[in-house]
């Protein structure tokens, strides 16, 4: 016990040390950015208007005070770290004065939702019939399966999301091809509203779907053709155990240790968004808001953003590492 | 095997369902009733921000500053609803002293803001004095920098008085795209801070009230007022549309797919293949000209600037040789595939300046000599629209104009002749030697031209970039086009560029004034190298003799038809001078579906308005539409 009490105490220390180099490291990049927030703001903000010269330049004065963006880069360094151990990212600065916490909170159930649903179906799928592939080995349905997976696995995911979009939104317009729920209906955990979410949600569903199945659909295949040719399958096989019952409790069980710990990388990257998904279908998330927050040379959006994936991604090793000697014996953790 | 096939199953009466149940795009509005319009802002990411007198806080072109929003005049891009310019809060034209130093305004009586306040000089006494006293509102600077007091002698009067002469000082409250809106005092008189004050729900001065919006910002409706006679466009009748909807319908390939689906009545802007493919198929689409170009020319001219604070630039005579390498038809077709309207001046070939300018001045330009060095020539060449339309006449065939004035309307009239005999002998006048092929500057380095252009962000204006570069190379330039995407404002501001693809030319579009764009290029607002410039003089262009133009224009009325002389006067010398080499306009693809909505502005009907859907004057359009079944 005491062992894996330090263990653990690594492994948390290697999380702090992960998060605040990964901030670090997001704060130094998004400040390096030749894309200036003052600078983007006076263009948008002149770029239709009548630009008086004399005019700009007081604008140009107010905002950088406006926001903050005065004083030398060691007090900003002081003052921002100050405000993310409070978990305040400040205020965006292309959408001043509101907070870079409300604009996260507001897009990341979207990607949050979409992802996790892509992710987790995509796994279910790909390890069913993968472990259906590896261990009926002479289905043709299942060969069938398996060269169609291969098949569309390398292809980008963005192709396939534009042939989805032009086959179900032009050829065959059945499905809604832009937003995350039909324009004018009202928020709400009522039918018309959990409808609207799941139809606006196929499309986008399914492209990451189809491309993810894929990689799922192999490992798992590979892993299942290696155990079916373990001594304890051939035993049960021998003994009378029921084929069903081989392949889910003697065989697939063992083969998705690994496929576990891929899905919960997986699901730790869901909060760095699918940022051509939301492109091409149109979908709210944080995919949207990042790209945004690049183009206008938003660094608190930017660091925002980046921050919770960073935390995510590590939280989700960190779960890993601290389950992992817990479900097999055989991790050592001295 | 059984579970697979039940899943197949499973999923096939899935999309049966999908399929009988495939929704309209929007829930509860009448498809008939409800005018449906790209907000090319894309998603606005503070959606429940509508206080628009903050910067860049919200959305903008949501239907916010087109519906929701007024101020004291506008003026049309095109030829407007009864004329250019309309008197809009205002009652009549600004009033000026002699001097400039003092203007009046006749408020109109009788129109109310959405919550049944009624709108008084105060509103207006009230969103100048917020302004003179809160720093970092919108438009707080040329509020300060302008105005010394306001004053409201009656209750229809409002009298400003400016702390400098300033002949244009209405055209701050004068919508061109936008302009200062105002505010409803009895609603921010109660905020304690008018920068961190959300404004939701708006309160409306115009003639529609927010009904909904989504908190992604993917849409935005509105919906006409029930007294909407009691707000200024109340005396053009009544608007057609009963909602109007602001989406984002994505990328530009969706946005025809939107379309051919009658999913979208307006499209901001397309591709110009996108516009090809909507022509072909879609039998209710159309665009601003029935025929090619289709596009809408907005009063905005795209141009090589060059940086006159580069040495290698500062010699016209290296400008004007760089302009005579230019094929013009090659730009037009690279950049929008021939649906190019070009000029050879700095005015922007749209609205009525074709009338004041173009026209007028093609015979002095068919005149206009220029000295080689070893020779004079005459660089004008007045077929070059001509030229263009017939280039495409073979695979366009019918939707090419035939008529003399439809070619120059819809393509232009003439450009420069590609003459790099000339070209090479205005370089060897100043000074430029060649080595081989290449061209080598006065103190013996590689004439190297970095051309900025934005990328993906725009990828006309980026082809027309890529066009020029290569033509340069071809004549033995060493040009290079450089990508600047999201950095193209701040390496225009600064300065970072040789030559790059944008423009510093915004005109009214349907008055013949000039100040809007010019009145910035006066030297006095020319950045040292190194430091930010303010727009619209990206080049840096200093000079005694267009300082004169300028000064003049100031001290004369807006509506003087002396200011025309003096805009010719500029258009002379820049030609002399070729700071810019002047393109095309700012052609937009604005494709209108009929299937619901009839009524359009359009260039052979009724040109009331520019079409382009972002901007404020695009209100007009509301009282023109009818249903169409």
């Amino acid at each position: 016990m005491q062992a894996y009490a330090i263990y653990a105490l690594k492994r948390l220390a290697q999380f702090v040390l992960v998060v605040f180099i990964g901030i670090n490291l997001a704060y130094l990049i998004s400040h390096a950015t030749p894309i200036d927030p003052v600078e983007q703001t006076v263009s948008a903000a002149t770029s239709f208007g009548n630009a008086s010269p004399e005019a700009i330049l007081m604008m140009r004065a107010s905002l950088r005070e406006l926001y903050g963006l005065e004083g030398g880069a060691v007090s900003q360094y002081a003052a921002f770290w100050r405000r993310v151990l409070v978990g305040d990212f400040g205020p965006s600065l292309s959408a001043f004065p509101t907070p870079v916490s409300t604009l996260i909170g507001r897009a990341l159930p979207w990607t949050v939702g979409l992802l996790s649903v892509s992710t987790c179906l995509a796994f279910a799928l790909g390890n069913l019939l993968g472990g259906l592939a590896g261990y009926f080995r002479e289905s043709r349905i299942l060969k069938l399966a398996g060269i169609a997976a291969m098949a569309v696995h390398p292809i980008p995911y963005y192709i396939v999301a534009f042939v989805l979009l032009i086959v179900f939104g032009y050829l065959w317009p059945v499905l809604p091809i832009s937003g995350g729920y039909r324009i004018n209906t009202p928020w709400g955990w009522n039918a018309e509203f959990v409808l609207s979410v799941v139809t606006h949600a196929i499309l986008p569903v399914a492209s990451l779907v189809l491309v993810g199945v894929g990689g799922w659909f192999m490992g798992m295949r590979s892993l299942v053709s290696n155990i079916v040719s373990e001594d304890y399958v051939v035993y049960a096989e021998l003994a009378g155990v029921s084929r069903g019952r081989i392949l889910g409790a003697y065989v697939m069980r063992n083969a998705l240790a690994p496929q576990v710990t891929g899905l919960a990388m997986s699901l730790g990257s869901i909060f760095n968004g699918a940022i051509i998904t939301e492109q091409v279908f149109g979908y709210p998330g944080i995919g949207t808001l990042l790209i945004q927050a690049v183009h206008a040379g938003d660094y608190s959006l930017v660091i925002g953003i980046a921050s919770v994936s960073i935390v995510a991604v590590s939280v989700a090793v960190l779960i890993i590492d601290l389950l992992y000697p817990l479900l097999d014996p055989r991790v050592k953790v001295a | 095997m059984h579970a697979l096939r039940h899943l197949a199953l499973a999923l096939f009466l899935a999309m049966c369902a999908v399929s009988a149940s495939a929704e309209e795009l929007i829930s509860d509005l009448p498809r008939n009733e409800t005018l449906i319009v790209e907000n090319p802002e894309g998603t606005i990411k503070n959606a429940g921000w509508f206080n628009i007198w903050a910067i860049n806080a919200g959305g903008q072109s949501t239907g916010l500053h087109q519906l929701a929003m007024d101020t004291l005049w506008y003026l049309d891009p095109q030829h407007g609803l009864d004329g250019v310019g309309m008197n809009s809060l205002a009652a009549e034209k600004p009033i000026y002293n002699a001097d400039f130093t003092e203007m009046t305004v006749k408020l109109r009586s009788g129109i109310y803001w959405s919550d049944g306040v009624e709108f008084t000089a105060d509103d207006l006494v009230f969103t100048t004095e917020l302004h003179m006293k809160t720093n970092g509102l919108r438009w707080s600077a040329p509020f300060q920098i302008n105005v010394a007091s306001v004053s409201v002698p009656d209750r229809n009067t409002v009298i400003f008085k400016l702390k400098k002469p300033n002949s244009r000082f209405h055209s701050l409250f004068t919508v061109r795209w936008g302009a200062i809106w105002i505010m409803p005092k009895h609603v921010f008189e109660k905020v304690a801070d008018p920068l961190k004050f959300d404004f939701n729900k708006p309160v409306s001065l115009g003639a529609y009230v927010l009904h909904s919006y989504d908190p992604n910002g993917k849409w935005f409706i509105w919906q006409l007022r029930d007294d909407w006679q009691r707000t200024t466009l109340g005396r053009y009748g009544k608007p057609g549309p009963k909602y109007v909807a602001y989406v984002d319908p994505g990328p530009p390939d969706k946005r025809v797919i939107a379309q051919l689906n009658h999913e979208l009545d307006i499209i901001h802007d397309t591709s110009a293949e996108g516009m090809f493919t909507l022509a072909k198929q879609s039998k209710t689409s159309r665009g601003w000209f029935k025929g090619f170009p289709y596009a809408h020319p907005d009063p905005t001219l795209p141009a090589v600037i060059f940086n006159l604070q580069n040495d290698t630039f500062k010699d016209r005579r290296v400008r004007w040789a760089l302009a005579l390498l230019i094929d013009i038809k090659a730009v037009s077709m690279a950049s929008y595939r021939g649906a190019a309207t070009i000029s050879a001046i700095a005015i922007p070939p749209t609205g009525t300046h074709t009338e004041s300018y173009h026209a007028p001045m093609e015979a002095w330009l068919r005149d206009f000599e220029l000295d080689t060095g070893k020779r004079t020539i005459k660089p004008y060449d007045p077929n070059i629209g001509r030229q263009i339309a017939e280039m495409l006449r073979p695979s366009m065939g019918e939707q090419i104009p035939t008529s003399a004035d439809d070619i120059a309307r819809a393509f232009g009239r003439g450009w420069w002749k590609p003459d790099p005999a000339a070209a090479s002998e205005l370089l060897q006048a100043a000074g430029f030697t060649r080595r081989g092929n290449d061209w080598m500057t006065p103190d013996g380095k590689p004439f190297a031209v970095r051309l900025v252009v934005e990328g993906d962000l725009r990828p006309v204006m980026t082809r027309a970039g890529s066009m020029i570069a290569q033509q340069w190379r071809q004549f033995g330039i060493d040009a290079k086009t450089e990508v600047a995407q999201g950095t193209l404002p701040d390496r225009r501001q600064a300065g970072d560029f040789d030559a790059m693809i944008s423009w510093s030319v915004e005109t009214y579009g349907g008055h013949p004034d000039l100040s809007y764009f010019l009145d910035s290029w006066h030297s006095q607002f020319v950045a040292p190298p190194g430091k930010m410039q303010t727009p619209r003089n990206w080049q840096r262009w200093a000079s005694p003799e267009l300082d004169k133009i300028i000064e003049q224009i100031r001290s004369t009325g807006f509506d003087d038809p002396k200011s025309v002389d003096l805009g010719r006067e500029f258009v002379k010398l820049a030609v002399r001078e070729m700071p810019i080499i002047p393109l095309m306009a700012y052609n937009v693809f604005t494709v209108m579906d009929q299937t619901y909505w009839t009524g359009y502005p359009t260039a052979e009907g009724d040109p009331y308005t520019d079409p382009v859907p972002n901007w404020g004057n695009s209100r007009a359009m509301m009282v023109r539409l009818k249903p169409a079944k």
